[in-house]
């Protein structure tokens, strides 16, 4: 009896619990309401009718793909970048550590316009790859699909490096030494120590950036426009200009799905992974 | 390079010559030679902070000297990487891989060298036996106790059978018992198979035990270097006189010199020694506490023989050890203390208190001496 009794501290979670669901539960069980209410009653034909809709699985095509490519960028970028902040000291450490974390500070909308700027066709990509020679002549980046997701990537960064390099800085260095006494050559010991060591914080990290990548609205809605839509961007204009309730309804419960797939799966592939590690 | 050192070259298994290394302003190691033969078991003794860790870290690659050269078995490996350099190490923290199993840690090695299948297999259960571990060979290396753990970094970095095992303090983190052990068995298991070995320690019974030569380091250089023996009989500096065992150190001053043999007067009488001192150096006599023998007053004659130096003393503290008894006396100088050992038979006969006044003897050749400041 006594181990069913609640522990007196999970209680300290009541507040946030309490405020979830009025800002959060509330809201989303009125939109699968709506989603789910017709003029007939309640039915699923919002739901057939969605997926009846071959744009609508391009959109959720368009909305997976760029998430996916946003997290395998920030994931090849963040990764060695976690690996120098966790080898970085003193000074060296603490200069990176802002230069991760402070752009974190500047809004959304402020550097989706900055990357408009970068993008354009005279901006700086195309000038620099043009320069290079691996372009002949200057391209317009923005309102492309590449453009997304190198301005989306940028972004969502620090949320890849941070869960990594909290994972890094936990390993005992001595681990890799090992491994070259053993005679392991600096690949070997990257691939059987390092990298299985970091699962769980590339988990982490993906899970975090393909999470706010499949439902970012402003960096799309800036970077790329109305032609090309994800679940987020269709939502809002489901709302907002079609003032089509149920469609909004129905593409953000099919959003709120996915993402509650990746966080759940994350989450139980974290937990594997930490048993072995 | 003159003909002797390019013998001892040929000779040694490692050769370490001129090792020198500065972390920023302060120099760790101050041009380090260390020659160990095949086969043999090196300990490296000294404080924190002496440099044993620097060497030791060179030797296998995972540190570059500022100056300085390896060589290992007859090849220069100054600048090869660790992994190339066939040296294993077993690390004070075990660094065990904590995703690997007990048999995939120590496969490790073998799987990094593209060894077949059946022969890591094989040498796997056979370094697992070797260390007695092997009913745990499936088990996560994190179930494991200080000592299993101990047991399985062992066999990880001898199952690829490197040249040379280095082992940086792999006891200090296990009890007294179990380390005692673990002593003895790492010794039998490393002259089973020949493995030539060096040991960071600053624990001198550690490196006294084990041992067939003992580098004694302080402030990076190496002070002494010689058996066990030859160490706590006749210790070659001031630092491996405090450093290894206690003693009885009294200051002095020489008066006369006839030949090898000195007469030096102390504030507690005068002694005899041999050593080559000019008259009226100043000097710190010294004498290991079980070479005093210990008498009532009057009952020396029959205790020590007459050429004996002779102290008359009155006894401070008495330390029961068991076996033995360590007596105190009052000394002019505290950092010098007066210390003599008795069997506790001895002891019982004695029958010492503090406040007795003993006669304090020992045999001029029992005798070591150093200058006053070194």
């Amino acid at each position: 009896m006594m181990a069913r009794r609640l522990d007196p501290v999970a209680l300290l979670a009541a507040p946030a619990l309490l405020y979830l669901l009025i800002v959060y539960a509330a809201p989303i069980l009125y939109l699968l309401a709506r989603s789910l209410h017709t003029d007939a009653g309640w039915a699923f034909d919002a739901y057939t009718s969605f997926f009846a809709d071959d744009f609508n699985w391009k959109v959720i095509g368009n909305t997976l793909r760029i998430a996916l490519l946003v997290t395998l960028l920030c994931l090849a970028i963040g990764y060695p970048v976690a690996l120098a902040l966790a080898r970085a000291k003193g000074w060296a450490q603490v200069i990176l550590l802002a230069a991760i974390i402070l752009p974190l500070s500047v809004g959304v909308v402020v550097k989706a316009f900055a990357w408009q700027i970068v993008l354009r066709r005279d901006g700086v990509v195309s000038q620099v790859l043009v320069g290079l020679g691996i372009w002949d002549e200057p391209q317009r980046l923005l309102f492309t699909e590449a453009g997304l997701v190198l301005g989306a990537a940028n972004v969502f960064l620090p949320f890849m490096i941070l869960p990594i390099y909290s994972v890094i800085r936990q390993i005992d260095p001595r681990l890799t030494e090992a491994g070259a006494t053993l005679g392991a050559s600096p690949w070997y010991r990257f691939t059987r120590v390092s990298l299985p060591l970091t699962l769980p914080g590339i988990v982490a990290g993906m899970a975090f950036v393909l999470s706010m990548s499949v439902s970012m609205f402003v960096i799309p809605s800036l970077l790329i426009g109305d032609r090309f839509q994800t679940l987020a961007t269709l939502t809002g204009r489901s709302f907002l200009l079609m003032r089509n309730e149920q469609l909004g309804s129905t593409t953000a419960v099919v959003l709120l799905v996915l993402a509650v797939g990746i966080v759940v799966g994350s989450s139980l592939l974290a937990r594997r992974l930490g048993r072995h590690t | 390079m003159t003909t002797r050192t390019n013998m001892a070259e040929h000779t040694a298994f490692l050769n370490v010559v001129g090792a020198f290394k500065a972390f920023g302003e302060s120099a760790v190691l101050k041009g380090v030679d260390l020659a160990v033969g095949q086969g043999e078991f090196v300990s490296l003794l000294g404080p924190s902070g002496c440099g044993k860790t620097t060497l030791l870290r060179m030797v296998a690659g995972l540190l570059a000297a500022d100056r300085g050269t390896v060589a290992l078995a007859g090849k220069d490996i100054t600048t090869l990487p660790p992994h190339r350099r066939d040296v294993g190490v077993v690390f004070q923290s075990y660094a065990l891989f904590p995703h690997l199993t007990v048999a995939e840690n120590v496969a490790f090695g073998l799987h990094a060298r593209r060894a077949d299948k059946a022969e890591i297999d094989r040498t796997v259960r056979r370094f697992l036996e070797l260390v007695h571990i092997s009913e745990m060979a499936d088990r996560s290396v994190r179930a494991l106790s200080g000592g299993q753990q101990q047991r399985v970094a062992v066999a990880r970095a001898l199952a690829v059978q490197p040249k040379l095992l280095l082992l940086d303090e792999p006891f200090s983190a296990l009890d007294r018992k179990l380390r005692e052990t673990m002593q003895i068995e790492l010794r039998r298991l490393l002259r089973e198979l020949g493995t030539t070995a060096i040991f960071v320690t600053h624990d001198q019974d550690e490196a006294l035990t084990m041992s067939d030569r003992i580098a004694v380091m302080n402030q990076g250089v190496i002070e002494q270097f010689a058996d066990p023996a030859t160490l706590y009989r006749a210790p070659a500096t001031r630092f491996a006189l405090d450093f290894v065992g206690l003693s009885t150190r009294i200051a002095g001053r020489v008066s006369t010199v006839s030949g090898e043999t000195l007469k030096i007067e102390t504030p507690m009488g005068s002694v005899q020694a041999s050593g080559a001192f000019r008259s009226g150096a100043q000097v710190l006599v010294a004498v290991r506490p079980e070479r005093v023998r210990l008498a009532r007053p009057g009952q020396s004659a029959e205790a020590s023989p007459a050429e004996s130096n002779r102290l008359s003393l009155k006894v401070r503290d008495l330390v029961f050890q068991g076996a033995r008894m360590l007596v105190y006396f009052d000394s002019p100088d505290p950092m010098l203390p007066i210390i003599a050992e008795v069997s506790d038979g001895e002891a019982v006969r004695l029958a010492p208190e503090a406040g007795m006044t003993l006669d304090f003897s020992w045999s001029p050749d029992a005798t070591l001496l150093y200058p006053a400041q070194s």
